[in-house]
């Protein structure tokens, strides 16, 4: 592992000499404590602070509308293409909730058939992650679910020990980028005030729930039929914000758009969401999942309890921003609390 | 404009209604040229002054329908078109119309008309599928034209076009709007019908609702999200009872009268 | 397909491009019905019994559609589409001699081999028969392979009834056993009146060598599920073909995935399911 220092005050020409060779984007404060990944020139742009943004940097790898095919009518038959459109991009400040979002993506994309459009979009990217030295809000569960700490998946990952980042490189390309900026390597000294960093971290970030994770795969065995799913059905609107939010969301829509002289149509792929009254209605008129709060513990099981039973890890980053964002206060850490105490494990 | 040729005959209708969606048509820019490329407009009062003698491919009616002639008359263009389009939500919904429904009607009358008010006929607010059978629904205040395309599009291909029938917020949230309740204040989305793109809360407006509701709305919801959000306490008071009445501001005639007609 | 501008990139091999086929016979079996026989362009569709492809109409949409022919039908295959929405209704539109599109095979077959040896019992509901007659007609082609069989057919009134002229060759082998009923009989119809799960009582199961495979609405599910079980079948040995809302075909887009604390996507690891493996969702 090789360590790497940048002086803060030379954070700047950093991301112009990234933006020379890619686009940036990086958190950039929206209003209030929104904050949203958008393109930025400069540091300043950015807001490094920042809580969770509105939409994770999933919105890079699987945008939410992408056209997966071009279709021309012509008058021996239909001609098809399939291509994406697609830029170098490099996404600056990547928390390690989100980092751990992409590798789910990353997971169910190389399920076969892999999902070819997801693969090549990766290729184009660069991720510079950004370590959070504490909490961003108390929606978080970075702790119980183990993803406050840096676990691979970036090329270049930055952590504030005050006035520089220490910069650790994970990927030749990443190291490519820090030799030709002549970035001097860490010292020994740097090295220990990030192992103290971290030291100080594991006190910070605490199992927020008080559940232990080993047990929440059994836990989820015992709740399936239990009333709390009625509960928080009662409160949910259906809007899909919970999952259009979440960073391992990936359920998707695919759909078509003709052009007006009807020569030429394009099929797209836009995010679906299982909280839809419609998600798992069949054209016959049945609805597989008709009740809101059959669709929430839908959510809640493919989080906890199907990525486990299939991946060995939880689908949840504790990113926290499907309870930030819900309207009427639907609460991750509260339904786990539930099931942890209805399971009775 | 209106010669013999095998493109679908194409005519706009206004009923009870500010004729602001029909002037939308005139913002299409460049589509707006391409549209007349693949249809004939024959009838369309805000552009031209020709009529139409026979039967239409397809109607496009704007307005509510508020009195009896409108309703003998709805029914006569319903009988000439093959196709017939709620085109806005004062035609899809019965729109802003509809408020005069939480009145007596006579009342209405004489605020209105004054002492004269006999000789003015009124009837509470109707959306156009109370009156006929409705083919294409384009809901809106005014109708946002992306969807007005697809629609069409559709149309000009006999295929059925699906409202979408999530609540607003569904795009608002990807467009990456701030949510307006966390400025406190009370905004339809989380009830209305998407597919304008979450248009207000783009600029910064809330959600009137204009769209309609969706059709399983969140009915516990209103109190929940007054918890949730610092909403300033003179509306609190008034809680789910505000947003109802936000709700009836484009809702109210579909609320009163019966069924859609078949 | 070359790349046109430097952010244009080909996707190759991509999973969502189409099979060409033309439509070789068509014919309106109900009200709401239609029979397709299909000729694909690139050779054998390559299917099993009961899986499903995705037909597209262009500038609509794709409407997954169960293949209702055995595999040992070479060169063509064929499909049964229901007009109930808008692209199954675009179908409906096509004609001998159009062009098709479509993506698939998709999906977990019938566990063919698994019942060699073994004694069928057949239960189709309404628009069921026509996953179900991929496996029937396979187990006719290869009778020698399976043991004693038994069909048993429903459907609401005989206008509704689909294959009558497989109904016709069925009920005349005197290899299987065949019966069939509807909800409601009308004054042409000389059968059995009644619902399916009438007719199971009468047939006699050994139970350790029989499979019931079993294809209709989630409503008749229900009952003959419980008739079966309340004959001492294994859960093991019922075998189902689900119903969802497939759109990818390749347990990705998430909306077929079934009501239950197990992961399955019905589009992936089904439509064919063991009832043991699927008993604890609520609607079948």
């Amino acid at each position: 592992m090789k360590y790497h220092i940048l002086d803060k005050k030379n954070l700047d020409s950093f991301i112009k000499s990234l933006a020379r060779r890619m686009k940036v984007v990086g958190p950039v404060k929206k209003s209030g404590k929104n904050y949203v990944f958008k393109e930025v020139k400069t540091a300043d742009e950015m807001s490094l602070k920042y809580i969770p943004t509105i939409l994770p940097p999933k919105k890079y790898l699987m945008p939410e509308r992408e056209k997966i095919l071009d279709l021309k009518f012509e008058s021996d038959g239909i001609k098809e293409e399939a291509f994406i459109e697609n830029e170098k991009i490099a996404i600056f400040g990547v928390h390690t909730c989100d980092l751990s979002g992409i590798q789910c993506l990353n997971i169910v994309f190389n399920d076969k058939p892999v999902d070819k459009n997801f693969l090549m979009r990766k290729e184009n990217v660069f991720i510079v992650g950004l370590e959070c030295n504490s909490y961003c809000d108390e929606y978080a569960s970075c702790g119980l679910v183990n993803s406050y700490m840096p676990n691979g998946g970036f090329d270049l990952f930055f952590t504030d020990l005050g006035d520089k980042f220490i910069i650790n490189v994970n990927t030749q390309d990443g190291e490519e980028l820090v030799e030709s900026l002549k970035l001097p390597p860490a010292t020994p000294k740097e090295m220990s005030e990030l192992d103290k960093l971290r030291d100080e971290k594991r006190k910070i970030f605490k199992n927020e729930i008080n559940v232990d994770p080993h047990k929440i795969p059994q836990m989820f065995d015992k709740v399936y039929e239990s009333k709390l799913w009625e509960e928080v059905g009662n409160k949910c609107l259906s809007c899909g914000n919970c999952t259009n939010v979440c960073p391992t969301c990936y359920c998707f829509d695919v759909d078509e758009k003709i052009s007006l002289d009807m020569s030429s149509s394009e099929r797209i792929r836009s995010w679906d969401s299982c909280q839809f009254e419609t998600f798992a209605k069949v054209a016959g008129g049945e609805n597989f999942r008709k009740e809101r709060g059959l669709r929430q513990r839908h959510r809640v099981y493919r989080k906890f309890k199907f990525p486990q039973d299939k991946y060995n890890r939880f689908f949840c980053t504790g990113c926290g921003r499907c309870s930030r964002t819900c309207m009427a206060g639907i609460n991750l850490k509260d339904i786990l609390v539930k099931v942890a105490e209805e399971s009775k494990i | 404009m209106a010669k013999e040729t095998n493109k679908p005959k194409i005519a706009f209708f206004d009923f009870a209604c500010c004729e602001g969606c029909q002037l939308q048509v005139a913002n299409l820019g460049e589509t707006l040229v391409d549209l007349l490329g693949a249809v004939d407009l024959v009838e369309f009062r805000e552009v031209m002054s020709e009529k139409w003698d026979k039967d239409y491919d397809v109607v496009f009616i704007e307005g509510s329908i508020g009195d009896h002639h409108a309703e003998e008359r709805l029914k006569k263009i319903r009988e000439r078109a093959k196709v017939l389009v709620a085109y806005g939500s004062c035609a899809a919904l019965g729109g802003v119309n509809g408020m005069k429904n939480g009145f007596n009607i006579d009342e209405i009358r004489k605020y209105v008309y004054g002492d004269k008010y006999s000789y003015f006929d009124s009837t509470p607010t109707k959306a156009v599928d109370q009156v006929v059978k409705v083919d294409y629904y384009i809901y809106g205040c005014p109708v946002y034209l992306p969807e007005v395309v697809e629609v069409i599009k559709c149309i000009l291909r006999g295929v059925q076009y699906s409202v979408p029938d999530k609540p607003v917020c569904a795009e608002c949230k990807l467009n990456e709007n701030g949510c307006l309740y966390d400025k406190g204040v009370v905004c339809l989305g989380p009830w209305t019908k998407a597919g304008c793109n979450s248009w207000c809360p783009n600029n910064g407006n809330i959600c009137y609702g204009c769209r309609g509701l969706v059709s399983n709305p969140a009915k516990n919801a209103a109190n929940d999200i007054i918890q949730k959000y610092n909403i300033n306490d003179k509306i609190k008071d008034l809680g789910q009872d505000l947003m109802k009445k936000k709700l009836e501001m484009y809702n109210k005639a579909k609320e009163v009268i019966n069924e859609p007609k078949k | 397909m070359s790349i046109k501008t430097e952010n244009k990139l080909e996707v190759k091999e991509s999973n969502w491009v189409y099979r060409k086929g033309k439509i070789t016979a068509t014919r309106m079996m109900t009200n709401t019905e239609k029979w397709f026989e299909i000729e694909l362009s690139d050779g054998e569709l390559g299917h099993e019994p009961g899986q499903f492809v995705q037909v597209e109409i262009f500038g609509v949409g794709e409407a997954p559609i169960s293949i209702c022919s055995s595999p040992t039908k070479k060169g063509r295959f064929e499909l049964t589409v229901r007009n109930t929405g808008k692209v199954t209704e675009q179908i409906h539109r096509l004609s001998q001699g159009s062009d098709i599109y479509i993506r698939g095979p998709f999906g977990r077959p019938f566990p063919v081999k698994q019942m060699f040896g073994s004694d069928i019992l057949f239960v189709a509901g309404g628009l069921g028969i026509a996953p179900l007659r991929s496996l029937i007609n396979y187990v006719m082609d290869n009778r020698r392979d399976f043991g004693k069989v038994d069909i048993l057919l429903g459907c609401k009134n005989p206008k509704e009834m689909l294959f009558s002229e497989d109904i016709e060759k069925w009920s005349k082998r005197m290899d299987i056993n065949f019966a069939c009923t509807v909800d409601r009989g009308d004054p042409d119809w000389k059968g059995n009146v009644g619902l399916i799960t009438t007719l199971i009582p009468g047939v006699t199961l050994n139970t350790e060598q029989t499979y019931a495979v079993v294809v209709g609405p989630p409503v008749m599910y229900k009952f003959v599920i419980a008739e079966l079980l309340k004959k001492n079948l294994s859960e093991k040995r019922i075998v189902l073909s689900l119903e969802r809302h497939m759109k990818c075909g390749m347990g990705k887009c998430g909306h077929c995935q079934i009501d239950s604390p197990k992961n399955y996507y019905c589009c992936k690891d089904g439509p064919i399911f063991m009832y043991d493996e699927v008993k604890d969702s609520k609607k079948l």
